[in-house]
């Protein structure tokens, strides 16, 4: 171990300032600005795989990159979802609540080892408009009794999971049905089925976001809810469809986490929450809303699963692999967010 | 009617009656105490939730000693909130006027003594579980804190390692999965899995990953692992059946479900079924149903006075529970009787499955 001998100095203003210009943020905004920001987390997507790839060629395998586009299925699936409702500027907490009786509804409906059920498709129907019923309660709360998003939610989060536990009576249950087990199962095209939905939730959400009126709307109340209002945009009716529009994502993620655990139990929702939020931030969708879209979260979802599976590649030891997940946190959020523009740090 | 007379009169009490009355009334109002005290104490379960199969097990255990043995039966569930666990514990205390049996799963290890201090002070029974702190002891607290069971973790983890390797031919390469990293349990396992790999030479653990005892991370998990480490793993470890599930989905996704064994720790269903199919080697279990009926068994006859906590030797104050191990060997016997049908335990065998005094 060496001793810094030499006294520090100490930092005057002016170097203050030039050690600031330093920072990613002024980087980005010296290299052209808002342009090179947008482009911030596709960059860090690129570096990523770029450096995980020297460190271990298994990487850009075709086997793992099957696996990374599976174990981002889900992911992905729900933060399409959550996207809008962060675009707007509310949150929806209810991301476990909501997948865990999606994926109840499924198994129960659907052949399993506990009921004689066995409705096969009618159940991932059924799963699916679960969801989406429960988004819309959740908007309708919201709206209606005018509770902020943060705490609605967080009541239907709660509500949801008691539902569970209490269908699935505490056990978990396996879902028997092959054909509903075959997304997870079975590929086409060298890739499970449940990739192919996901592939088909990005679009959906991408086809709502680019050209239908929601989306325009979506995005207007999260740039300035006033404005809109004043507008003529009927913000509660918006509100209340995005929040539906949630749901039905999460339902579709409920019925694919099924598929493919095989089983459903109520905390099959478990950290779910946490992993959809940060791939949406890191993909440079703003919490205060107005700012990102569906595409920025395809290539957040992308980084938290690129990193989380080249960490094991790499044999990080899993008691720092969450502190490196937080970093990353921190530098995606810094490096995409316009400073210049957000005047007030809540 | 009587006469007017009679009406006036009517509310005069001469002084016998009086006498007679109030004494009358002493002895009715001294019924319900008379009453209360010959009263059958309830029994009160205290566990973490009923969203995990392992304590929906252990409540059915509790419910089928409480119908053998005739007495209330009260499911408190703390939902991972110690505050709530013990506050609900102590309102029971005040409902039944300390005339209570516990059978306590205490959601953190802290969480035991206010608990247990709690029970004394009412002169109620408690017997407690798997979390508590290494200075609280039974003993200290006599005759009301009978008895505190584990299961030792080490001894668990070492013995599905070793059917692991046995099952792999005593060669090769074996990925694990560990529990929540802070945790007794998964830190015990883990080191009966380091002493198994001591005595095996020829097994390589490649990695150890912590997927904190959930299916669904070590299904991802799982999958990252297999494009590490590919062909090489040839066996799986895991810290309980939960997350073993997970990396078996992980196989089945890559067609290798049962042909790279799988152990893991807790005998829930998912796993007993994988244990018959041959996806699973084995799977150890602490016998939810017994703890949940047995540990009230064992305060219930410390109440009635069966026998006197304070006079039985340490190893029944505070002991390690015999795990019962769920192989390819007997899974077939297990399943008729613990999975199809409630198992029949004897309720009065209680210290048939001591294996020894807990380490200090």
């Amino acid at each position: 171990m060496t001793i810094q001998t030499e006294p520090l100095k100490s930092v005057s203003d002016i170097e203050r300032t030039t050690l600031m210009t330093f920072l990613p943020g002024r980087i980005a905004s010296m290299l052209g600005g808002r342009r090179w920001r947008r482009l911030a987390p596709l960059a860090v997507l690129v570096v990523l795989c770029i450096l995980i790839t020297i460190a271990n060629p298994n990487f850009i395998e075709l086997r793992n990159l099957v696996r990374l586009a599976n174990s981002a299925a889900v992911p992905l699936t729900l933060a399409m979802g959550l996207t809008f409702i962060i675009l707007m500027g509310s949150i929806d907490l209810s991301v476990e609540g909501t997948l865990s009786v999606a994926a109840m509804v499924v198994v129960l409906l659907a052949a399993n080892d506990s009921n004689g059920n066995d409705y096969g498709w009618w159940a991932v129907l059924a799963a699916v408009a679960a969801g989406t019923i429960m988004g819309l309660i959740s908007g309708l709360v919201q709206t209606m009794l005018r509770i902020p998003s943060f705490m609605a939610t967080l009541g239907m989060w709660f509500i949801g999971l008691g539902l569970s536990v209490y269908m699935l009576g505490g056990s978990a249950i396996r879902l028997n049905d092959a054909s509903i087990r075959d997304l997870a199962l079975h590929r086409f095209l060298g890739l499970p089925l449940a990739v192919w939905v996901a592939i088909g939730a990005f679009a959906l959400a991408a086809i709502i976001q680019y050209y239908t009126r929601l989306g325009r709307h979506i995005l207007a109340i999260g740039g300035d809810e006033d404005v809109t209002k004043l507008s003529g945009v009927n913000v509660t009716r918006v509100r209340i469809a995005a929040f539906a529009l949630a749901g039905f994502f999460f339902g579709i993620a409920g019925v694919l986490a099924a598929a493919q655990l095989g089983q459903s139990h109520a905390v099959i929702g478990d950290g779910r929450l946490f992993a959809a939020v940060t791939a949406v931030v890191v993909g440079g969708t703003a919490l205060t809303g107005g700012e990102g879209g569906v595409v920025n979260t395809l290539i957040g979802v992308l980084i938290v699963t690129v990193l989380a599976n080249g960490m094991i590649l790499l044999g990080i030891s899993p008691y720092i692999q969450q502190t490196v997940q937080g970093l990353m946190i921190i530098a995606a959020v810094a490096l995409s967010l316009d400073r210049v523009r957000l005047k007030i740090v809540k | 009617m009587k006469d007017s007379n009679g009406l006036v009169f009517s509310g005069r009490v001469s002084r016998r009656t009086l006498m007679v009355g109030a004494a009358a009334g002493a002895v009715t109002l001294a019924m319900p105490n008379i009453l209360r005290a010959a009263d059958k104490p309830t029994l009160v379960t205290s566990i973490r939730s009923l969203s995990n199969p392992y304590h929906a097990v252990w409540k059915t255990g509790a419910e089928a000693y409480a119908k053998w043995a005739g007495l209330e039966h009260v499911t408190l569930v703390s939902e991972g909130n110690s505050e709530k666990g013990i506050a609900d514990i102590k309102a029971m205390l005040a409902k039944t006027n300390g005339n209570m049996v516990l059978n306590s799963d205490p959601n953190d290890t802290p969480d035991a003594r206010p608990i247990v201090e709690a029970c004394a002070k009412a002169g109620a029974y408690v017997v407690t579980q798997w979390n508590k702190p290494a200075d609280l002891h039974p003993k200290d607290f006599n005759p009301n804190y009978v008895s505190h069971i584990e299961f030792d973790g080490i001894a668990s983890g070492k013995t599905i390692a070793e059917i692991l390797f046995k099952t792999m031919g005593g060669k090769g390469g074996i990925v694990a999965l560990g529990g929540l990293i802070s945790t007794t349990a998964a830190i015990e396992r883990k080191k009966g899995l380091d002493a198994a790999l001591a005595a095996n030479p020829d097994i390589k653990l490649l990695d150890f990953q912590v997927a904190n005892w959930k299916s669904t991370e070590a299904f991802d998990l799982m999958g990252n692992l297999l494009t590490r480490f590919g062909d090489d793993i040839k066996g799986i470890w895991a810290a309980n059946d939960d997350m073993g599930s997970g990396a078996l989905e992980a196989l089945r996704a890559e067609n290798l479900a049962g042909k790279v064994p799988i152990v893991g720790v807790d005998g829930i269903k998912t796993a007993v079924d994988a244990v018959r199919t041959g996806e699973f080697a084995c799977t150890v279990t602490s016998d939810p149903f017994w703890q949940g009926g047995m540990g009230l068994a064992i305060g219930y006859n410390a109440k009635i006075g069966k026998f006197d906590p304070a006079k039985e030797p340490p190893e029944h104050r505070e002991f390690y529970g015999k795990a019962v191990l769920i192989s390819h060997d007997n899974v077939e016997e297990y399943y008729k009787t613990n999975v199809e049908s409630k198992p029949e335990i004897d309720w009065n065998d209680l210290w048939g499955r001591v294996t020894g005094a807990i380490r200090a």
